[in-house]
């Protein structure tokens, strides 16, 4: 009995570890902005995106702009972070990507006061639709 | 004792990480695609040269130029007034038009600053002109809103950082041609000038400087 204990033990301790591993890879897709990370699920038909911002003459975001949306992506949710170095979420926004012809585009306004030059990343999510 | 301390641990463990796959499979069974783009973060640093295209104009001398002076003035006398321009070459920051500005700051040097304090305005330029540019060829450029303002002071020989992000972020996105910007004083009629070394003044570090940190 304490051997087979012991076997039980050890047996779980290594598929906890397991479970943690994969926990880890999957912690970021439950988050709720979406942040970096491959999805084996895609979207759309959308493979990568870039955006580009602008911003007013004290630095501060003032806009963020996504283009060359593939427009299968018409109705879906499309949801951006502004992300520091430190991987921290700066600010956030989503939008549903309508009016769409040869491709979609999304512009994120209203991201509070965030400085152009503490982002260092833009993580994007898709979903839907 | 600790055996079963450890079969209860792996057990709590285990409960834990069976949640967290329950939390993320239901979000990966929609659709869902995620990803990220990562910013390069660089600084450029433009220095004027005697390439560096400035120059000033002068309302009592309409058809003169003075693109090759060591000085740029400034000035809000009636009949006489003065207004400076000044512009650099982006092109060798090799920023993308994808790219942007996260900060610019235009420094210029005053080598002789007023007897009272002024307020000098930086707008930027909307067509070309060059260091042949005179006061009456001035008058036919088109000028932009002020971007900013700054005091002179009445100390020489001091340097004054102007920030000029909005501009140059725009200047980047747009690939448009670069026509610099335009200092005036338009604080009405005073019988004074300020003046600022040029990108031929000898000594270098007194002449204009551009530095831009940018993102691409």
């Amino acid at each position: 009995m304490k051997l087979l204990a012991k076997f039980l033990g050890v047996a779980l301790a290594v598929a906890a570890t397991f479970a943690a591993c994969g926990a880890a890879a999957t912690l970021a897709l439950g988050s709720r902005s979406v942040s970096a990370g491959n999805a084996s699920v895609t979207s759309c038909g959308v493979s990568s995106l870039a955006a580009t911002r602008k911003v007013d003459n004290s630095g501060n975001v003032t806009q963020v702009d996504v283009a060359g949306i593939p427009a299968t992506c018409a109705g879906a949710t499309l949801s951006i972070a502004l992300v520091s170095s430190a991987g921290a979420a700066l600010a956030s926004s989503s939008t549903t990507l309508t009016g769409c012809t040869t491709t979609c585009a999304a512009t994120f306004t209203g991201l509070g006061t965030i400085s152009a030059a503490n982002v260092a990343r833009f993580s994007f999510g898709a979903t839907g639709p | 004792m600790s055996t079963r301390l450890a079969v209860f641990l792996a057990a709590i463990t285990a409960l834990g990480c069976g949640a967290a796959f329950a939390a993320t499979l239901n979000v990966g069974s929609s659709h869902l695609w995620a990803g990220s783009q990562t910013l390069t973060k660089g600084t450029c640093t433009l220095s004027g040269t005697t390439a560096t295209t400035d120059t000033y104009v002068d309302e009592h001398a309409a058809t003169s130029s003075f693109g090759s002076a060591t000085t740029l003035n400034v000035s809000p006398k009636m009949n006489n007034r003065t207004w400076s321009f000044v512009r650099f070459d982006l092109s060798s920051c090799n920023i993308p038009s994808t790219g942007g500005a996260d900060s610019a700051t235009l420094s210029v040097r005053i080598t002789g600053a007023p007897s009272s304090s002024r307020t000098i305005d930086v707008a930027p330029v909307g067509a070309t002109w060059s260091g042949t540019t005179s006061w009456n060829g001035a008058q036919t450029l088109s000028y932009g809103s002020t971007t900013t303002s700054f005091a002179t002071g009445t100390t020489s020989n001091v340097t004054k950082s102007i920030t000029v992000t909005v501009d140059v972020d725009a200047l980047i996105k747009s690939g448009t041609a670069n026509y610099g910007w335009r200092l005036s004083d338009s604080g009405g009629n005073a019988n004074t000038a300020t003046v600022f070394a040029s990108s031929e003044a000898a000594t270098a570090t007194d002449r204009p400087q551009l530095v831009i940190n940018y993102e691409k």
